[in-house]
């Protein structure tokens, strides 16, 4: 569904991502681990189209999108929940996801219908409609910013870091709700540096160090690995 | 008293004016960061306009004021792809620089065409009594008119989908970008609306003053001073503050006296940075 073929690029005269190759099928949970500063964030503003890579390609469902611009990379079926989540913080729940809809407003039922579909998986923005965004705690913050990728409704939905910062309970019903918009059809990709939580929950992953991939392998496979055990999971 | 009534309507109408003029600026720098110093001279060119077809063409005066606002819609379309679009990302200095070029060549290309300064007769010469004092018919729709504007743009930028996404570039662009807001589409949208704005203003305001291609110099100035009182970027501060000064001016000038018409504005603007330094409604520092 998503490939990076040998993609490269820099943040002004400095390269921070250094030929990143990977896949991503239809219907997968695919996990991307990485310590601070080993590009995580910066390859996903690149599949979003906010960093144009400088040379390699970005092929989604057939089409090449690394010369896109964020907008049309949207209406093609690519969310980002970025990290540091991005909200409008004094526009209100409701109106960051008539936000989300943006790119769908010729289909007025089909939004009602997202809306209803965000409320079942975050019950607690519809008690929230009319409160500004900034003013929520940082886990209402956390599911507006996921619901808000969700109105766009994405066949391929990008977290980056959802859990940074969150107590260990939100995080925990944060990671099942990843997990249960998966199951409804969402292909996902999902950074974390909460290795074992996000390596519990997906198919696959890619561990990323100094803006290269240096492992990958089946869940599983990668957290019986020495070397991931040792750097991310504390053992 | 009567007096007193009839100054604070010439000062709320003062404000009309200078509230449609920091609405337009406060948008833009919300939006893209800019101080577009070349605002009042877009309001200039308004003038012009109007005189253009209302006195040259003898086109009807409210004919005359949607043409007015759409070919200056244009206009602010076309400064920010060829002025400010190219200069995105660059230093702050490079656009302030932009923004003092555009203006000199504005008034330039004006004066150059028509040197002297013209008059617009007034579409309804009439004047009504006010608690025993004339005021004139223009005036009150100068309030009405700014009063209507406002609304409208209110419920566009609170109730409509590309409303929405002028608030929510201003908020977050990145944020803006990633839901598929496409934020050149917006920035011009913003320029356009806010020099529709500077049109209004200036249709209305022209037929009770003299036009010259010097007229937007005080205008921008006043402007900019509403802007930082009310907070950057702020809406609601630029009426409010559009308004206050207004009314200050037109007290001032009755009052104290006439001669430091245009100084009323900084004397506002020092007292309250003293007591706010983000302004009233504002979130960062000027
Ligand atoms: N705006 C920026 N200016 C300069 N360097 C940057 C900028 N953003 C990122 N970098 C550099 O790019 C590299 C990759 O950063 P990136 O944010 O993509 O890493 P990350 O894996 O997301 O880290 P984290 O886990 O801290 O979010 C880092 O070396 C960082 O210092
Ligand atoms: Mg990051």
């Amino acid at each position: 569904m998503l490939e990076l073929r040998d993609v490269r690029c820099s943040i002004g005269k400095h390269e921070v991502i250094h030929g990143v190759s990977l896949r991503v099928e239809e219907g997968e949970l695919i996990c991307l681990l990485g310590a601070n500063g080993a590009g995580k964030s910066t390859l996903f503003r690149t599949i979003s189209g906010v960093v144009r890579p400088r040379s390699g390609e970005i092929i989604f469902r057939g089409e090449p999108i690394h010369r896109l611009g964020p907008d049309r990379i949207v209406r093609l079926g690519i969310s980002l929940c970025p990290e540091g989540r991005k909200l409008f913080p004094r526009l209100s729940v409701k109106k960051n996801l008539m936000m989300g809809a943006y790119t769908r407003y010729r289909n007025r039922v089909e939004v009602k219908m997202s809306f209803q579909e965000v409320f079942e998986l975050f019950p607690i923005l519809e008690e929230r409609l009319d409160q500004d965004a900034g003013t929520m705690s940082g886990g209402e913050q956390q599911m507006l910013a996921i619901a808000r990728a969700l109105m766009a409704r994405p066949k391929l939905l990008m977290l980056d870091e959802p859990s940074l910062g969150l107590a260990p309970l939100v995080v925990k019903r944060i990671m099942e709700t990843i997990q249960e918009i998966n199951r409804r059809g969402v292909t996902i990709l999902l950074s974390e540096q909460n290795a074992a939580m996000a390596l519990s929950i997906s198919h696959r992953g890619y561990v990323m160090e100094n803006g290269k991939i240096v492992l990958e392998g089946s869940s599983q496979e990668l957290m019986d690995n020495e070397e991931v055990k040792r750097a991310y999971l504390g053992a | 008293m009567s007096f007193f009534i009839n100054q604070l309507i010439i000062g709320i109408q003062l404000g009309s004016q200078y509230m449609m003029m920091a609405l337009g600026l406060t948008l833009i720098f919300g939006i893209l960061d800019i101080s577009h110093f070349a605002h009042g001279h877009i309001y200039m060119v308004g003038a012009y306009l109007l005189y253009t077809f209302s006195v040259l063409a003898g086109i009807n005066y409210w004919v005359a004021l949607p043409i007015c606002m759409i070919i200056l819609a244009l206009i602010g379309v076309l400064v920010e792809r060829l002025v400010y679009r190219p200069l995105r990302g660059s230093p702050s200095i490079n656009t302030f620089i932009a923004a003092i070029g555009l203006l000199l060549a504005i008034e330039t290309l004006v004066r150059g065409i028509k040197k002297d300064a013209v008059r617009v007769p007034v579409p309804v010469d009439r004047s009504v009594s006010v608690l025993g004092m004339s005021l004139e018919v223009q005036r009150i729709i100068v309030i009405l008119g700014a009063l209507l504007i406002l609304l409208m743009l209110q419920w566009f930028i609170k109730r409509t989908r590309l409303g929405i996404a002028i608030e929510a570039m201003a908020q977050d662009r990145e944020g803006a970008s990633l839901v598929g807001i496409n934020v050149n589409r917006i920035s011009a949208l913003t320029f356009a609306i806010a020099s529709a704005l500077a049109g209004v203003a200036a249709v209305l305001m022209a037929p009770l003053g003299a036009i010259t291609p010097e007229m937007g110099n005080p205008l921008i100035l006043k402007a900019f001073v509403i802007v930082v009182i009310g907070g950057l970027g702020s809406m609601k501060g630029a009426i409010f503050g559009g308004y206050i000064l207004g009314v200050i001016e037109a007290l001032g000038v009755a009052y104290i006296s006439s001669t430091y018409k245009d100084v009323f504005a900084f004397a506002l603007l020092i007292v309250i940075l003293a007591f706010r330094p983000t302004g009233l409604f504002g979130e960062r520092a000027a």
